[in-house]
């Protein structure tokens, strides 16, 4: 498979009590087109500071990062790449609070898309259909729904944009099993039907032993442990 | 869905918090209109006021100048000489103002009384009044000479005004008091070679059986002991004018009037008898060289030194020279141009004369308007400074709770620039229907809240007992054309009007509340960092 997203000799680390704390150190690898990844790892070990840095939103001390060849600082612009290239669900969803589920769908369209809003409204509300959100709780205003629903929505609102990157942050840490389970297929169902890469940053067993595969954050790098072929897909 | 709509979702759906930021920008929409009202109001009045009030600067001798000067000189010499050389106003600098494009018309004035011939071939309008009854035309009059003998000779009352012109036209005639009812006014032509004509009241042509085209003979002066020992006959003071003109006036000597009864025949504005300076200057020329004559050949009488200089001598060639100007008023075509028209000029003026656009006694009447209105002002940028710190207090904090909805947007790949805009356009909503809805209240407010302050004004100032001039004669000898105005006259243009240069002029302070209000939170969201937001949410 093609790589997607390529990390190399990322550094990142901050001084803590006058001691410099490495997070990532000389960290590279690379991540596959298509596939559902976990990032595993102890508390503290950098998982949230990765995915900060893979998704745009921080910046790396030294190191280069690609997405489909491209550079994302120098030839993509970190604007452009989280814009364009990647959605991101947070574990405490990240609506906005005074829009609706099909606003905050819509929301993510708005920086991206050139359809006409009639167009959007419709994609929004299928892709929300999609995920068990029927047009009469779309219409709500999010704070109206439950935890599940609310984190449906931002994995449609991640979806909407259409992109072909979507990182997760503990997704399914607020949620109970079954829903758990329901986000975990829709992630499966988007890599594996969608072609879109998926990597989720979690704790939960449940949630690696679904995924394609599993990447462990250790001493400042990544090492898989286990890949499809070791489940036996 | 983009930042405009984003902003008006937000102002809808937090209804409590924009109800509040309403309330808020609707008190200062209140307090900058009632300032801005008020404000406006005293400046307009001021204009108005102005605007009713004659558009006259007058040009003149600053005299008390000129005397604390004299004070001070101490050189008996040095005295003398300024004596010699005494301040007086130019008529070429008039006629440099009056090229003016902002002056209508000008007023170089010389004035003297004249009598009748000595067949007393042209009658006086009549007053009928007591002085008449008890001077009945002549009187004794002693006086003592040079030598010190007691001299007593026929005192005659002079009869005519002779009000004179260096410029044709004349502001009399300008602004209506005065209007031609019949031929026409002196040209610049007469004025130069010094025509014998004149302009006649339409009374004085009734009383004489007098037309245009007619003459009159008028005397400048009567035979008297002077007139004798300089040689002086009836014939050099007499001299005949061709009527050229018939005006009508609207002046106030009327039985009614304070000075009536004792009033002379020449402060009847029906004996005023209107002439080019230059020939009234050559109807006297030999009575004043035959003066001058004998005055040289006496000089250890007189100012010797004056006499005895031949090209002091009156004549026709320095008739220009000669003449003497009393005062001299320009007529401006705005009067809101007078103070600029000063302004431009005051530098280029001689030392000991000055133009005077009689704003003294306005600006004492405007005091209360100019208080009120500075104090107005004074609110406004309170108010204003007030809002755009308090909004900013306002908006920085909601940023604080709103950090997480920042990060989202930056996260979905939005501007800063435009997490910002819809900052700003929140806000401008908000104050636009919070100032909408001052408009309407602040309209009204500031009407009642303006009268009781100038009404508060104007009972703690002391100007109700310095106003009031009021003259209810008419005053042959006055060349004052300005207008007298009382406070009343002020208040009277005094209302305060929510007009829309206000209506605009709040908006546009408004939306600059908002702008500036929302470069605090700006500076805040440009360093926001959605990582660190996000991932401390999380």
């Amino acid at each position: 498979m093609a790589s997607i997203l390529k990390l190399e000799n990322i550094n990142y680390s901050y001084i803590d009590g006058g001691y410099e704390r490495v997070i990532l150190d000389d960290l590279s690898y690379e991540f596959e087109e298509g596939k559902f990844y976990t990032v595993l790892g102890p508390s503290g070990s950098g998982k949230t500071t990765l995915l900060s840095i893979i998704s745009g939103l921080d910046t790396a001390k030294s190191g280069e990062i690609y997405f489909k060849g491209q550079n994302i600082v120098r030839e993509l612009g970190l604007h452009k790449y989280r814009r364009n290239c990647i959605s991101i669900v947070f574990q405490s969803y990240n609506l906005i609070s005074y829009l609706t589920a099909m606003e905050n769908v819509m929301l993510a369209m708005s920086e991206t898309d050139n359809r006409l809003p009639k167009d959007r409204k419709t994609v929004a509300y299928n892709l929300l259909k999609r995920f068990g959100i029927v047009k009469t709780k779309a219409d709500r205003i999010v704070t109206q729904l439950s935890g599940g629903e609310q984190q449906r929505v931002a994995i449609a609102r991640a979806l909407a944009s259409n992109v072909d990157l979507i990182f997760a942050d503990e997704p399914t840490g607020n949620l109970d099993t079954a829903t758990e389970k329901e986000i975990i297929a829709i992630f499966n169902e988007l890599s594996h039907e969608f072609g879109k890469t998926i990597i989720v940053v979690t704790h939960s067993d449940t949630v690696s032993e679904l995924s394609d595969e599993r990447v462990l954050l250790k001493g400042g790098k990544l090492h898989t442990i286990a890949t499809v072929k070791d489940k036996g897909f | 869905m983009n930042f405009i709509n984003r902003a008006i979702k937000n102002v809808t759906r937090k209804y409590s918090k924009s109800i509040l930021l309403v309330l808020t920008f609707f008190l200062i929409g209140n307090l900058v209109i009632i300032g801005l009202g008020v404000s406006n109001a005293s400046k307009s009045a001021k204009i108005l006021t102005r605007k009713k009030m004659r558009a006259v600067v007058t040009y003149k001798v600053d005299y008390e100048k000129v005397w604390a000067y004299m004070d001070s000189i101490e050189d008996e010499d040095e005295r003398d000489k300024f004596y010699k050389d005494f301040p007086s106003i130019k008529l070429e600098d008039v006629v440099q103002f009056l090229a003016d494009d902002r002056v209508k018309i000008a007023n170089a004035l010389s004035s003297s009384m004249w009598y009748a011939d000595e067949k007393g071939s042209l009658d006086f309008v009549h007053l009928n009044n007591k002085r008449e009854e008890e001077m009945s035309g002549s009187s004794e009059q002693c006086y003592y000479d040079e030598t010190g003998t007691q001299v007593c000779e026929t005192y005659r009352e002079p009869y005519f005004m002779i009000r004179c012109n260096m410029f044709p036209g004349m502001i009399e005639f300008e602004d209506g008091g005065y209007r031609i009812k019949e031929g026409r006014f002196y040209n610049q032509e007469e004025i130069n070679e010094g025509d014998p004509v004149c302009v006649i009241s339409e009374n004085l042509s009734i009383t004489n059986g007098l037309g245009v085209g007619d003459v009159i003979t008028l005397s400048c002066g009567y035979s008297s002991l002077d007139t004798q020992r300089a040689g002086i006959t009836a014939e050099d003071l007499e001299n005949t004018f061709e009527v050229i003109g018939i005006y009508t006036h609207n002046s106030p000597l009327t039985p009614d009037s304070s000075n009536f009864e004792w009033a002379s025949p020449y402060s009847n504005p029906d004996n005023m008898i209107f002439m080019p300076s230059t020939s009234a200057y050559l109807a006297q020329l030999t009575s004043l060289q035959k003066r001058f004559d004998y005055y040289s050949q006496n000089q250890n009488n007189y100012d010797g030194d004056y006499y005895l200089d031949e090209d002091n001598r009156p004549s026709e060639e320095n008739m220009m020279k000669n003449i003497d100007i009393e005062n001299a008023t320009l007529l401006l075509n705005d009067p809101l141009d007078v103070d600029d028209f000063v302004d431009d000029y005051k530098g280029d003026l001689s030392q000991f004369v000055v133009l005077d656009a009689n704003n003294e006694e306005f600006k004492k009447l405007a005091k209360p308007l100019d208080t009120l209105s500075m104090y107005a002002n004074f609110i406004v940028w309170l108010v204003v400074i007030n809002a755009v710190v308090i909004i900013s207090l306002v908006t920085a904090l909601t940023l604080k709770t709103r950090e997480y909805e920042i990060g989202v947007l930056l996260s979905i790949g939005a501007s800063k620039l435009k997490v910002i805009a819809q900052f700003f356009i929140e806000l401008a909503i908000v104050a636009i229907i919070g100032f909408s809805l001052a408009v309407i209240s602040g309209s009204l407010i500031s009407k009642k809240v303006g009268a009781k302050v100038l009404e508060y004004q104007i009972a703690s100032s002391d100007l109700n007992e310095d106003q009031g001039y009021s003259y209810d004669y008419f005053d042959p000898w006055s060349a004052d054309y300005t207008t007298e105005i009382s406070l009343d006259d002020l208040v009277a243009e005094y209302e305060v009007t929510i007009s829309p240069l206000i209506i605009g002029e709040i908006y546009i302070m408004g939306l600059a509340i908002v702008l500036i209000s929302v470069i605090i939170p700006s500076f805040m969201i440009m360093r926001y960092n959605p990582k660190k937001i996000l991932m401390n949410t999380n």
